[in-house]
């Protein structure tokens, strides 16, 4: 199983003080895919990634990475950019993206001729040989991202990526996400904004209060709530109100309910015979915040939200 | 183990660069000129004060009973300290010697303890009722050496002391004995003195990592023992910058004093009891050693501290802990057997202070190959017993101690 997944996980517990942090998590990452671990602050994401990497151990559980068991063993074909970011201040770029590929066993000339092109092709060419402590905030966190990659890892591990960016570098790192995976690359990155990870995971797990609520394709999860149809009748009453289900909920002149299981064609048959009238019917697919709020609850997605308002605060 | 040593070189290779491309590490070369030049100044001001506080007798008399006293003063210092005897300071005669005294005594600017005047054969000494004990009693042994000397040439003019016959032999046990402390003294304080220099630095090496967030991307690439090696080769390496550049101008003004040296002027033989040639391999080692042992231990302490206000909170008592293990390693220098010169000995942090010390005392040499492999030994344990406190308690992972595959300490989790 393992030979086909980048990253697989089995139970993974961890607790700080005598307090779960991460209860029992299983993880199934597909070599070259674009993978999500979806949740809001203190779910327990960074302590799952920290222990796929190595940085400190499982409490009980297993994980191989890339294959192997102990992570440290396959650190060279990884690259990890953590939440709290950390440069040298005194460091030159260049120098900076050399240094953090020598850790990964890149020769450092080889370091720095590509921390120089990854600079120039994304319009930082003029910092190559400035220091870290000169730039902005968002720059920094460029930088340290192709120091992640300098050295075309296996597998990238990112932990809140978007974290701190405004939309401009948010945009641009997901390109730069899609490029890697693009090249058979592994990306794994925790976000806590819904909708990052559903315009670029295949796979995500939803976590919450330390455990896994799902796992899967990002498809999987949206196909846990029924289509919502939006209907507008001229007719206010008749027989096509038996039609409609019992859920069905009317705001103004407008009624919302899930698709029934038998499909679109029975409804609007029953509609139409029934002389609803219909002037307006739309069946809307839900998305991954809908899926996210039925998986992990009401109180995770009230949280995730106060999380990604405090991220737009921080980017402005 | 490669990766672990190429790792190291990585992160020991940024440290160095950090360390000497800046201007504080001017001020850092500058330290030994710093303490040389501090105790010059230490000495010049402790030497005047000694001067200062000799008392002062002054001398009324003719030139010939003045130079008596002078020559008497000369040769009872040489055989004792120049602060064993009063100063004397010559005055001409008023008309009334006796009032004179009295005024120069009373003179605050003339400072004076007493007034001698009158002849050898004749000597007052001036003074109050209870004069200065120091003073009453040394002007009279200076009048008695003046007076002895002035017998003797009245005595015999023609007498000359007889020349000192030397009868030339090997060296003497006495002499030997003393040398060789001086150079296992010397080879203690050279490492003690430079290692007393790195050991703050080194408490505070991983605050950087922490507060910057970069001990996670460290810790995520490479064994948390290559971080800790690896900074522990950068900051010798700044270190031996030092040494190799103090070492080399030492090196040139004593070649260029050798030089300046009259002909016939021969020096001691100085020579530690292994002889120079070893003793030159075992210093560097012994130092690196040293180094390693304290420089682990305090690194592994610091990495605990969370602020720089931690680390300097530490600096006291690891300072006292330096000069403990220094004095504790001083007990071995002249002393043979005991049990506190053993631990000495045996004691990984004492070790390499007391094996070099060991080095200047006696030829042996196997006990320097065993004490050396028992220190690297230490070295390596505390590298991974500091690693394993760091990954548990900062890196907060839990988990076992490792310090050996087949070896751990702490429970078992999972």
């Amino acid at each position: 199983m393992s030979g086909g997944l980048a990253i697989e996980a089995k139970g993974l517990f961890k607790a700080f003080d005598g307090k779960p942090a991460v209860n029992g998590i299983d993880l199934q990452v597909p070599r070259g895919s674009i993978y999500g671990i979806l949740g809001p602050n203190g779910a327990g994401k960074t302590t799952t990634l920290r222990m796929l990497l190595g940085i400190i151990e499982p409490d009980r559980g297993s994980r191989t990475l890339l294959g192997r068991d102990r992570p440290l063993d396959a650190a060279r074909e990884v690259g990890y950019l953590p939440e709290e970011r950390g440069l040298y201040p005194s460091m030159h770029c260049r120098e900076a993206i050399a240094f953090m590929g020598a850790l990964r066993g890149l020769p450092l000339d080889v370091g720095r001729k590509r921390g120089d092109a990854l600079l120039r092709d994304n319009g930082l060419g003029d910092y190559a040989a400035k220091p870290i402590k000169s730039l902005s905030k968002g720059m920094a966190q460029t930088v340290q991202l192709f120091g992640t990659i300098v050295h075309q890892p296996k597998l990238v591990v990112l932990d809140e990526p978007f974290s701190g960016l405004d939309a401009i570098n948010q945009g641009r790192l997901e390109q730069l996400i899609r490029d890697e995976a693009a090249a058979g690359t592994t990306v794994i990155f925790s976000t806590h904004v819904i909708h990052h990870a559903e315009r670029l995971c295949e796979r995500i797990a939803i976590i919450a209060d330390g455990s896994v609520r799902f796992e899967g394709e990002v498809a999987a999860a949206r196909d846990r709530l029924r289509p919502q149809v939006r209907l507008r009748t001229r007719q206010k009453d008749g027989a096509w109100r038996a039609a409609l289900p019992a859920e069905a909920v009317q705001k103004g002149e407008v009624w919302h309910f899930e698709l029934p299981l038998q499909g679109v064609e029975p409804l609007l048959k029953a509609l139409m015979d029934g002389g609803a009238g219909i002037e307006e019917l739309s069946i809307e697919r839900p998305g991954l915040h809908d899926a996210f709020v039925q998986i992990a609850g009401e109180s995770a997605a009230r949280q995730i939200e106060r999380d990604q308002l405090a991220d737009l605060e921080a980017a402005q | 183990m490669s990766s672990i040593m190429e790792a190291a070189w990585v992160i020991a290779r940024r440290d160095f660069i950090a360390s000497v491309y800046t201007r504080s590490f001017i001020f850092f070369m500058l330290t030994p000129l710093l303490v040389v030049g501090f105790s010059i100044l230490i000495g010049f001001v402790s030497a005047r004060s000694d001067m200062e506080d000799i008392p002062v007798v002054a001398v009324i008399a003719d030139s010939e009973t003045a130079n008596a006293l002078d020559q008497a003063r000369a040769h009872l210092t040489s055989l004792t300290s120049e602060r064993a005897f009063p100063l004397l300071r010559r005055i001409d005669a008023a008309d009334n010697v006796g009032a004179q005294a009295r005024i120069l005594l009373a003179d605050e600017d003339a400072g004076l303890s007493g007034v001698f005047s009158g002849t050898l054969e004749r000597p007052v000494l001036s003074g109050p009722e209870r004069i200065d004990e120091f003073v009453g009693e040394r002007m009279t042994l200076l009048v008695e050496q003046a007076q002895r000397s002035a017998a003797l040439a009245t005595a015999s003019p023609d007498f000359r002391p007889a020349a000192i016959q030397r009868d030339i032999t090997g060296e003497a046990v006495g002499n030997l004995r003393e040398i060789r402390t001086g150079v296992a003294r010397f080879g203690q304080f050279i490492i003690f003195f430079f290692t007393l220099l790195l050991a703050t630095m080194l408490l505070s090496n991983l605050i950087e990592e922490k507060s910057n967030k970069v001990i996670e991307v460290l810790a995520a690439a490479v064994p948390l023992d290559a971080i800790f090696l690896g900074k522990l080769m950068a900051m010798l390496a700044v270190s031996l910058v030092g040494i190799a550049l103090w070492g080399g101008v030492f090196a040139l003004t004593a070649a260029f004093s050798l030089q300046l040296l009259p002909e016939g002027v021969e020096l001691p033989a100085i020579s530690p009891a292994v002889g120079w040639g070893v003793y030159a391999i075992l210093l560097p080692i012994y130092y690196t050693m040293n180094y390693m042992l304290l420089g682990s231990l305090f690194l592994g302490i610091g990495a605990q501290a969370n602020s720089v206000r931690e680390v300097q909170t530490l600096n006291m008592p690891v300072t006292f802990l330096q000069m403990g293990v220094f004095v504790l390693a001083m007990l071995v220098v002249g002393n043979k057997g005991g049990i506190l010169p053993m631990i000495a000995y045996i004691f990984p942090f004492t070790s390499p202070l007391a094996m070099i010390a060991e080095a200047g005392q006696s030829p042996a040499l196997w006990p320097h190959l065993l004490a050396i492999a028992w220190q690297a030994l230490w070295v390596f344990l505390i590298i991974r017993i500091s690693a394993g406190m760091f990954r548990r308690t900062v890196l907060k992972s839990g988990g076992e101690l490792r310090i050996m595959p087949r070896l751990s300490l702490g429970r078992r989790r999972g």
